[in-house]
């Protein structure tokens, strides 16, 4: 103030250079303040931008269980040889001092190249040969991809060599003089200890370059994870990802690293424990194979106590571990096959023709509706005729009751007496056993089968429906189809008195890494009705089952089991294009043991000889098993753990 | 003489505090933040302490404060008397920089003399005699300066410097000489209708240089200036550079324009990033992430961009504080002039003031996007001993004239 004051009173040019020098010093401060104070966040925001990238960590994914324990899907470690780039920048001016000089001496040697990504690729592949041989595997630069991954994301690690075996992981650690800049990164990898092992439920993963953006952060760099495509890995592909975590990488001017900080933690995903039976899935995998070489078919073994599934088989089967890192073509086209369909789950997304297991539901209807006594002699000529057609019996002509007409499976008889109970009471049973309906089973692959109706007839062909119509259907031959994992759950409301359950496959998620905590979510079988049949009818056609299986007339008698008393029935439809056989289709239904029901076995082939033949022997294998793990002498199952 | 004003002066301080205050303040600043700007540098980071950066920094200061100290310990008056030789001097000086092999080349500019051990920028010393020749021109009786032919003798003095300067070529620097000689023309009581004059006509150069610069085709330019300064220019004024392309430019050649547009702009760019993240507190010294990872370029971040550094690190708070300490700094030197003995030390203190304060108004200005980038360097804060040296000494002077100063 004593300045101001003594400027006052002096003279006039001292007050105008005093009062400038103020005014421009003034407006340097305001400046100062509007831009450090006032609009300070827009210059922090861009200097984020320029020197912080965001790049995801990719979280753990959660392992697919057997309910006993056994991984089915799995994580390992994979160790890869990666090199930071910023470590060998002084490699890269070395190359191209060298080049440099060389062009002087001669300038048409480079044709115009510029020098400095031909240098860089140079000190990189110096080292990449170096590190070729120290782990003795031939290792290759590719030009193009690293002048992608220069220019597009020089603060992250290029990656020399992927997966190394545990060989080469000694070599390397062994190495006492490693080039610069290199060094092991680990990433989780997926793998399946058992290989082609109930790969239709677990389903498969594959190589997901470029994630959906995530709605946590945006990220600079999206790093290639894995996303579950089909199965549980698809159908639970959310619960087993886990959240990837989300680190910062301060980089310089040039894009190179300079530190990173990891503020986001990666979530590991959570485990999956599945209602199959590890040891009962191998024993149904081998006893379906074991039928013929390249056997096309499904088994479903169910617990029909509660609609858990034991065992789930398609065949012909393929191996989840094919699909990462990427599908070699041969592979795909095995996959691709038209006839074989590996990926194809024809357990739970086959719809085929029921044939005579369809019969246990005219059976259902009929007992309870009253139209079928099962004590009643009824005279079979060995033909019947419905309208203006003769459908022929494959059970030879007689006198039949029920339980006879059941294990010879007669057609006249189930026709003429399904005829009788009507068209209604057949499809309201069908349709409260989930018949032309989806179970839900979460494997991302199901058919709801079809259940033909009157309306579906006139609304498809336009045609009313005949007597005809309801015949074929009592035989389970024409438009109805069922799958096998259906067929299960109608075998499992006979064997339980009538209740529907809802498959189950999934038994618990629990958590990563917390083995003692109590399982995060239980999921109770789902009760999706109960019968509204007669209750004597379900002891009746146990009888008539049991007898298919016990009797030496029996057609199930192929899967007749010491110490275990089996109730089946055998089904042989006919498949039919362009009104010509191709093939049939062959099922057997079963449950066991008679007194208390806790196996449902369903097989079905394509293609087989019969019912009888065909499948009736692969349920007893698995009968056989089933008896051998639960009184324990069956020898614990290991994983194959084949690495590559 | 000298002996019978000591008497008379006993009473009063012999120093003036508020200037030694903020200069050793200011010193203090300079040496903290060159040496965080530079400290990181793989470059330096196996050179020994003695040769960092930072200390030549603190060697300069050294040197500056003995020239100060010399500056005051003869009668400015006496020393006036020599002031035109100085003048020629530095003419000569500026003449045989621009003499390849004599004068040395950096970044497109013959500014440097190299004397082996250092090399020195004879405008930098320039300015100093500049001042002292035309203080003393200016400090004649007032009537005389009435008369055209006084007036365009002083604007002659003022000219020729400028035009040499111009020439090596260092538009900044030569722009400074302008306010200089204006404001001391002022302070010397020249008749306001010469300086109106004189203002017009450098309002017309600098219009006619930004004409040619901006609106003429390159080849018509009759002020030749380098393409970077050309460039500096255009980014200023926010030019786009494809509006200086030829017609049938391909687009690829405007990309080109685009991509240099944007290059050429990075530097302020960076300079603005730098200032405006250090918010109210800043990052802390040596916590600049700017500089670190090398956003703010090495080659200026000591030097012409050093404001950038501390306004980062020390935030509003620090930038405000340089600014604070550089206005007591100048007040305290127009104070000076208030209590000069005579015509010749209120000229001085005031050239030298506004000399100072030129430079600091267009090194924070283009710091903030206020000015346009030139090499004009932060008093006291830049690196670069030269400017040090020849702020420390004007300073020197400034004091020397409050010794020597009219006690009542």
């Amino acid at each position: 103030m004593l300045i101001f004051d003594q400027l006052k009173k002096s003279d006039r040019p001292l007050r105008i250079l005093s009062g400038i020098i103020l005014l421009c010093m003034v407006l340097l401060a305001a400046l100062l303040w509007y831009i450090q104070i006032a609009t300070s966040k827009k210059y922090v925001k861009s200097l984020q931008i320029q020197s912080y990238r965001t790049v995801p960590v990719a979280s753990i994914r959660g392992k697919i269980l057997d309910k006993n324990g056994t991984p089915l899907a799995d994580s390992r470690p994979s160790y890869n040889i990666v090199l930071t780039l910023e470590d060998i920048r002084e490699s890269f001016h070395e190359q191209y001092r060298r080049l440099r000089s060389l062009k002087r001496r001669n300038a048409d040697a480079f044709n115009g190249e510029s020098l400095g990504p031909l240098a860089r690729y140079l000190a990189v592949s110096n080292i990449v040969s170096e590190l070729s041989g120290i782990i003795q595997r031939p290792l290759t630069l590719d030009r193009e991809e690293f002048h992608r991954h220069y220019t597009q994301k020089p603060a992250l690690p290029v990656t020399l060599a992927e997966d190394l075996s545990f060989k080469e992981l000694a070599l390397f650690k062994e190495y006492p003089q490693k080039p610069a800049g290199v060094s092991l990164q680990i990433q989780p990898m997926r793998v399946y200890p058992f290989n082609a092992f109930a790969a239709h439920s677990i389903g498969y993963v594959r190589v997901q370059k470029n994630p959906e953006p995530s709605d946590l952060t945006d990220f600079n760099y999206a790093l290639t994870e894995l996303r579950g495509v089909s199965g549980i890995e698809g159908a639970f592909n959310d619960v087993l990802h886990g959240r990837p975590g989300a680190k910062s990488i301060l980089v310089n001017n040039l894009g190179y690293r300079q530190s990173e900080s990891t503020w986001m933690e990666s979530i590991p995903g959570k485990n999956i424990y599945l209602t199959i039976d590890a040891r009962i899935q191998k024993t149904a995998e081998e006893a379906l194979a074991s039928v013929a070489g390249n056997i096309k078919g499904a088994v479903v073994v169910m617990d029909p106590r509660n609609g858990d599934l034991l065992a789930v088989v398609s065949m012909p089967e393929f191996d989840p571990g094919i699909f990462t890192p990427t599908l070699s073509s041969k592979e795909w086209e095995e996959l691709n096959d038209p006839d074989r369909r590996p990926a194809f789950n024809r357990a739970t997304a086959g719809a085929y023709a029921p044939g005579s297991i369809y019969k246990i539901i005219v059976s259902l209807a009929g007992l309870d509706s009253g139209a079928i006594d099962p004590d009643e002699n009824f005279e079979n000529p060995g033909f019947i005729r419905v309208g203006r057609r003769t459908i022929s019996d494959t059970a030879p002509p007689g006198i039949y009751d029920f339980r006879r007409a059941f294990k010879l499976s007669s057609n006249t008889y189930f026709i003429h007496f399904g005829l009788e109970t009507g068209l209604d009471k057949l499809i309201e049973i069908s349709s409260q056993l989930l018949l032309g309906r989806r179970t839900g089973i979460p494997v991302m692959q199901e058919s709801s089968g079809n259940l033909p109706t009157p309306k579906w007839k006139n609304n498809t062909y336009g045609l009313p429906w005949t007597n005809g119509d309801t015949a074929n259907l009592c035989i389970g031959q024409g438009p109805i189809t069922v799958t096998p994992l259906q067929m299960a759950v109608m075998t499992s409301a006979i064997a339980n008195g009538g209740k529907v359950f809802a498959p189950r496959i999934v038994q618990r998620v629990s958590k990563q890494g917390f083995p003692s905590q109590p399982p995060a979510e239980l999921k109770p079988g789902e009760l999706r009705g109960t019968l509204d049949v007669n209750p004597g009818a379900y002891s009746i056609i146990r009888r008539a089952m049991l007898a298919d299986v016990e009797d030496s007339d029996g057609t199930g008698r192929h899967a007749a089991v010491d110490g275990m008393r089996i109730c089946g029935k055998t089904g042989t439809a006919q498949v039919k294009r362009g009104g010509r056989l191709v093939r049939y289709d062959t099922w057997f239904v079963s449950f066991a043991p008679l007194e208390s029901p806790r196996y449902v076995v369903v097989v079905l082939v394509e293609g087989g000889a019969s019912g009888g033949t065909t499948c009736a022997p692969v349920a007893g294998r698995i009968y056989e098993e089933i008896l051998k793990i639960e009184s324990g002498t069956q020898a614990p199952i290991e994983p194959y753990y084949v690495r590559k | 003489m000298s002996a019978a004003h000591r008497n008379i002066n006993e009473r009063e301080p012999r120093l003036e505090w508020k200037i030694i205050f903020p200069v050793f303040a200011l010193m203090v600043i300079g040496a903290i933040f060159i040496y965080s700007a530079t400290s990181n540098r793989e470059a330096l980071s196996n050179v020994p302490w003695y040769r960092q950066i930072y200390f030549q920094q603190v060697v300069w200061y050294i040197f500056g404060l003995t020239a100060a100290t010399a500056a005051c310990a003869f009668d400015y008056r006496s020393m006036s008397r020599w002031s035109l030789l100085f003048y020629w001097l530095m003419i000569l000086l500026l003449l045989l920089v621009l003499i390849p092999g004599i004068g040395s080349a950096r970044y497109g500019a013959r500014r440097w003399i190299d004397l082996g051990l250092f090399q020195f920028q004879p405008s930098e010393f320039a300015k100093i005699a500049f001042v002292f020749a035309l203080a003393h021109f200016l400090s004649k009786p007032k009537n005389e300066l009435v008369t055209p032919r006084i007036f365009w003798k002083g604007m002659g003095l003022i000219i020729l410097p400028f035009i040499l300067i111009m020439a090596e070529p260092d538009l900044g620097s030569a722009l400074v000489y302008l306010p200089v000689g204006l404001a001391m023309m002022l302070a010397a009581g020249v008749p306001v209708r010469f300086l109106r004059r004189l203002v017009t006509v450098a309002a017309l150069l600098v219009a006619l240089i930004l004409a040619d610069v901006l609106f003429l085709p390159q080849d018509w330019q009759f002020i030749k200036l380098e393409d970077y300064q050309r460039r500096r220019l255009l980014v200023y004024f926010g030019c786009d550079y494809t509006n200086y392309a030829p017609p049938d430019a391909t687009e690829q050649e405007l990309r080109r324009l685009r991509r240099r547009q944007f290059d050429d702009s990075y530097n302020i760019r960076q300079a603005l990033i730098s200032v405006g993240s250090g918010g109210f507190a800043g990052k802390g010294i040596g916590h600049g992430t700017q500089n670190a990872l090398g956003f703010l370029p090495r080659g200026v971040s000591h030097n012409d961009f050093i404001f950038s550094v501390i306004a980062e690190e020390s935030g509003f708070a620090g930038s405000m504080t340089v600014i604070v300490l550089y206005t007591v700094l100048f007040f305290s030197g127009l104070k000076i002039s208030l209590q000069a003995r005579d015509r010749l030390g209120r000229l001085l203190a005031v050239g030298f003031i506004v000399m100072l304060f030129s430079h600091v108004f267009v090194n924070i200005g283009m710091n903030i996007r206020l000015m346009p980038v030139t090499g004009i360097p932060l008093p006291l804060l830049s690196y670069g001993g030269s400017s040090v040296i020849c702020s420390l000494l004007a300073l020197g002077i400034i004091q020397n004239v409050y010794i020597y100063r009219k006690t009542y």
